[in-house]
C-alpha cells in the first residue's frame, strides 16, 4: 500500500477523458469534411449552440418545454399532494384506494401520450396532461411517506389540543411535511422535464424535444447535439437552484 | 390495524374498483364524456379479448417484452461489469467519475434523435435507446455498491490473501448486491417506457405502436386495450423483480 | 501442563518500527519479538496506536520506519499463517454466508480442494464448539457465537500467529471469560503464537506469558512484564494469585503515570 498521498485540489485526472474525447472528434471532423448527418466537431456544435441562441429559437423552444412542464408540474403536484394527504393520515382511506390506485401505478405514462394525443390533438394541452399524470404517482407516494414520517408525538400534541381536522393540517401537518415536499417538487420538477422533453420527441410538435427533432431530420447534427447540452444544462441549473433554496430555507432540516 | 381490519378493507377496495368502472360504464351510457375519449369498460374489455385471440395484440405484446428484455439484459450485463470495475478500482473512478457525474442528468430520451442519426430507425436503434437508459441507473447504483463495501470486509479479504477476483466474485459483488438490484429496479422502469416509446417512433411491432395506430384511427377501446396490457407488464415485471430480489436477498433480515 | 515456550525461537519480530498516518506520528521505535507458542498481551489506553501496530505486524499496514518479520522473512503483504481476529466480529463475517460457508472461505482462499473442506469445516466448528450452528447466518448467532465463528475462520487458515484484536470487548464478562479460557486451550494445542491487544489490564495478565504496556502519543512500548503465573490457567486461582495482583498494580501505575503526564502537558 502506498504512503499516504497529499491529495491535490482538484481532480485533474478527471478532465483527461472528456478532453482526449472532445479533441479526437475535432480532429476527425477536421481531417474529414465530408457531410455527416450524425457526427459534428465541438467547435460546430458551440457554433450551433451560440446561434440557435442568438437567434432566439432555442429560447422559445425552452420556454414552450419549460411552460408545459411547469403548469403539469403545478397540476400533478397539486393532485398529488392533495390526494396524498388523506391517505397518509388516515390508514383506512388508504387501504380502501389501494386496488383503484395500485392499479393505476404500473402503466407507465408514456402509454398515455397516444390517448392525449386522441383527446386534445397536438399542443400545449395533450403534453401538460401526459406530464401531470407521470407526476402525480411520485407525489402522491412522497407525501404520503411524509406524512407518514411525521414525530409521531406531534400528531399526538394536535389530538392534546383538540385541534379539528383542518387546523390540524394546516397548522401542523402541513409545516411538518414541508421539507420533505419540497424535495418531492424537486424531484418531480426532473420527471416533468424528462417526460416534456420525451413527448415532444415522440409526438408533439413544440418544445426542446421538438426542436432535436427537427434538427435531426434536417440533418444539423452540430445544432441536435446544441441542442442536447442545452437541455441538459437546464434540467442542471434547475436542479441547482432548488437545491440551493432548500439548503437556504431548510438547512439541515431537508 | 388487525388482520381482520385490513382484509375487510382490502376487500372494500375491490368493491370500490368495482363501483369505479360501473361508475365509468354509466358515465359513458349517458355520454356525459364522448364515447371516443371514454369507451364503456365493456367494450374496452371485449377489444382487449378480440385483440388478444384473433388480432395482433398477443405479439405486440411479447414484441414488447422481448426489446424490454434484450435492451435490459445488455445494461444488466454492461452496468454490472463495468460498473465492478470502476467500483473497485481508485484509479479508474478518478478518470471517470466527472465524466459519469457530468453525464448523469441527461434525459435518456433526450438521446433518442442522436440515436436516431447514427442508427436510423431501426430495431438497433430502439435497443441501443433501452440499453442506453437502462444502463444508466445500473451502473451508478454499481459503482455506489462496490465503492461502500465495508472496509472491515475489505481488511478480512487482504488479510486472507484472497486474489483480486475472488475478492470480487466473493466479497464485493455479494455485499454490493442491494444496491445493484435498486438500480436494476429502476432500469426495468426505463426499459418499458423506453421500448414503449421506441415502438412509437419508429413503428416496429410492440404496443406502443399498436397504440398510436389505434389513436391515429380513434379506436379508442383498442388504445385503452393497449394501455391496460402495458400496465400489466408494468405490474408483472415488477412482481417478478420483487421475488428475485427477495430470494436474493434472503439473508438480510 | 505445555512446555515453556522457547525464548530464542522468534516468529514474528518488528525492529525499529514507526508509523506515520498522513501528519499524525502513530508508532515510535517499536521493538517487539514474538516466540513460537508464546502469548504476548499489548496494553494501552485508546489511541496509542494498539491495533495500528496489530495491523502492521499482520501486513495490512505498512511501517514507515523499520521492518517487520516472519520466520526472518520481512512481511509486506498479509499472509495465511498469520491470521487476524477483529473486534467489530459482526462486520467481519460475511452476512450472506452461513456459518460453515464463512469458514469456508478461508479454505477457499488457502486453496484446499472442495471434497476435502467438509470435513475440516466439521471439525473447525467443533474446535469452537459450533456444532448444529453450521447452517445458521452470523445474524442468528448470539455475539459470543459470532466471535467464535471468526476464530473458527482464522484457525481455518491454520496460523502459526493469531492476531488478536480486543476480540472479547463487546461481549460480556461471562461470555468474555468462557472465551479467553477456550483461547488459551486452542493455542496450547495448536502451538500457535498469541498477540491479543486489550485496554482490559486483568484479561492481559491473565492471559499472557509477557505484558507489553504501549502509551504515548506516539505510541511506544513502556513497560513490559514477564508473567510467570502457572499454566493452564484458572479464572478463579490464577487471578486470587498475589503474583496476579502485583502485576496488576505495576501495569495500572505504568498506565496512570502515562495518562497524568498526558494530562499535565
Amino acid at each position: 500500500m502506498k504512503a499516504q498521498r497529499r491529495r491535490l485540489g482538484f481532480n485533474w485526472r478527471g478532465l483527461v477523458l472528456p478532453l482526449v474525447f472532445l479533441l479526437s472528434v475535432e480532429l476527425i471532423a477536421m481531417a474529414s469534411p465530408i457531410e455527416r448527418d450524425a457526427f459534428a466537431a465541438p467547435s460546430a456544435v458551440l457554433a450551433a449552440a451560440i446561434r440557435t441562441l442568438h437567434s432566439g429559437a432555442a429560447l422559445r423552444a425552452t420556454s414552450e418545454t419549460l411552460i408545459t412542464a411547469g403548469s403539469g408540474l403545478l397540476l400533478g403536484f397539486a393532485i398529488g399532494l392533495i390526494g396524498g394527504i388523506p391517505l397518509g393520515l388516515f390508514r383506512r382511506a388508504d387501504q380502501l384506494m389501494m386496488v383503484p390506485l395500485e392499479s393505476l401505478r404500473p402503466v407507465p405514462p408514456v402509454a398515455l401520450i397516444p390517448l392525449s394525443l386522441l383527446i386534445f390533438g397536438f399542443g400545449y394541452a395533450m403534453e401538460i396532461a401526459v406530464v401531470a399524470f407521470a407526476v402525480i404517482g411520485p407525489i402522491f407516494l412522497m407525501t404520503r411517506s411524509a406524512i407518514r414520517g411525521i414525530e409521531p408525538q406531534l400528531m399526538e400534541v394536535s389530538q392534546a389540543l383538540g385541534l379539528g381536522l383542518i387546523a390540524r393540517v394546516t397548522k401542523i401537518v402541513l409545516p411538518a411535511i414541508l421539507p420533505r415536499i419540497f424535495v418531492a417538487f424537486r424531484i418531480a420538477l426532473g420527471i416533468a422535464l424528462v417526460v416534456a422533453v420525451t413527448v415532444e420527441i415522440t409526438a408533439n410538435p413544440l418544445g426542446l424535444g421538438y426542436a432535436m427533432t427537427i434538427a435531426q431530420q434536417s440533418l444539423q447534427p452540430d445544432l441536435m447535439f446544441a441542442l442536447l447540452l442545452w437541455i441538459g444544462l437546464t434540467g442542471w441549473s434547475l436542479n441547482a437552484l432548488l437545491l440551493r433554496a432548500e439548503s437556504r430555507l431548510f438547512g439541515a432540516a431537508a | 390495524m388487525s388482520r381482520r381490519e385490513r382484509l375487510f378493507w382490502t376487500l372494500a377496495s375491490v368493491g370500490l374498483a368495482v363501483l369505479i368502472v360501473m361508475a365509468v360504464a354509466k358515465i359513458s351510457e349517458m355520454r356525459l364524456v364522448p364515447p371516443v375519449f371514454l369507451p364503456p369498460p365493456q367494450r374496452i374489455w371485449a377489444a382487449l379479448m378480440k385483440g388478444l385471440t384473433t388480432g395482433n395484440l398477443a405479439q405486440m405484446f411479447l414484441a414488447t417484452i422481448w426489446h424490454m428484455a434484450i435492451g435490459l439484459s445488455l445494461a444488466a450485463c454492461l452496468g454490472v461489469g463495468l460498473g465492478a470495475m470502476i467500483g473497485t478500482s481508485a484509479k479508474a473512478r478518478a478518470y471517470l467519475m466527472p465524466t459519469l457525474e457530468f453525464l448523469r442528468p441527461f434525459p435518456s430520451s433526450a438521446i433518442i434523435p442522436v440515436t436516431i442519426a447514427f442508427f436510423g430507425l431501426t430495431e438497433t436503434m430502439m435497443l441501443a435507446v433501452i440499453a442506453f437508459g437502462s444502463l444508466w441507473p445500473i451502473l451508478m447504483a454499481t459503482i455506489h455498491g462496490f465503492v461502500t463495501v465495508e472496509p472491515r470486509l475489505k481488511d478480512v479479504s487482504r488479510a486472507l490473501g484472497l486474489s483480486r477476483r475472488s475478492a470480487m466474485m466473493k466479497i464485493a459483488l455479494p455485499h454490493a448486491m442491494p444496491d445493484i438490484l435498486a438500480g436494476m429496479r429502476i432500469g426495468l422502469v426505463m426499459a418499458l417506457v423506453l421500448a414503449t416509446v421506441g415502438e412509437m417512433l419508429t413503428g416496429r411491432n410492440g404496443l406502443g405502436q399498436a397504440l398510436l395506430l389505434a389513436a391515429r384511427s380513434f379506436r379508442t377501446a383498442d388504445l385503452y386495450a393497449g394501455i391496460i396490457l402495458l400496465g400489466v407488464i408494468g405490474f408483472a415485471s415488477m412482481l417478478i423483480f420483487d421475488r428475485v430480489e427477495r430470494w436474493l436477498l434472503r439473508w438480510r433480515s | 501442563m505445555a512446555p515453556a515456550p522457547a525464548a530464542a525461537d522468534p516468529v514474528l519480530a518488528a525492529s525499529g518500527v514507526s508509523l506515520d498516518l498522513g501528519d499524525t506520528a502513530v508508532l515510535r521505535d517499536i521493538d517487539l519479538v514474538v516466540a513460537r507458542g508464546e502469548v504476548v498481551c499489548i496494553v494501552g489506553a485508546s489511541g496509542c496506536g494498539k491495533t495500528s501496530l496489530l495491523r502492521l505486524l499482520a501486513g495490512l499496514l505498512h511501517p514507515t520506519a523499520g521492518a517487520i518479520s516472519y520466520e526472518g522473512y520481512p512481511v509486506r503483504r498479509p499472509r495465511s499463517d498469520i491470521a487476524f481476529v477483529f473486534q467489530d466480529y459482526g462486520r467481519a463475517l460475511l452476512p450472506w454466508r452461513n456459518a460453515a460457508q464463512n469458514v469456508s472461505l478461508a479454505l477457499e482462499a488457502i486453496g484446499v480442494p472442495r471434497p476435502a473442506r467438509g470435513k475440516r469445516i466439521e471439525e473447525l466448528l467443533h474446535k469452537v464448539g459450533l456444532d448444529g450452528h453450521a447452517e445458521k447466518l452470523p445474524r442468528e448467532l448470539s455475539g459470543g457465537m459470532q466471535q467464535r465463528l471468526q476464530i473458527a475462520r482464522c484457525l481455518a487458515q491454520e496460523p502459526s500467529v493469531l492476531l488478536m484484536d480486543e476480540p472479547f470487548g463487546a461481549l460480556d464478562a461471562m461470555t468474555r471469560q468462557a472465551l479467553q479460557d477456550e483461547t488459551l486451550a486452542i493455542a496450547a494445542a495448536s502451538r500457535a503464537s498469541i498477540v491479543f491487544v486489550t485496554h482490559d489490564l486483568d484479561e492481559a495478565i491473565y492471559l499472557g506469558d509477557r505484558v507489553l504496556g504501549l502509551a504515548g502519543s506516539p505510541g511506544r512500548i513502556g513497560e513490559t512484564v514477564a508473567v510467570h503465573l502457572p499454566r493452564p490457567r484458572d479464572q478463579l486461582t490464577t487471578r486470587e494469585n498475589p503474583e496476579f495482583v502485583r502485576l496488576r498494580r505495576a501495569l495500572h501505575d505504568f498506565i496512570g503515570t502515562v495518562q497524568s503526564d498526558r494530562h499535565a502537558r
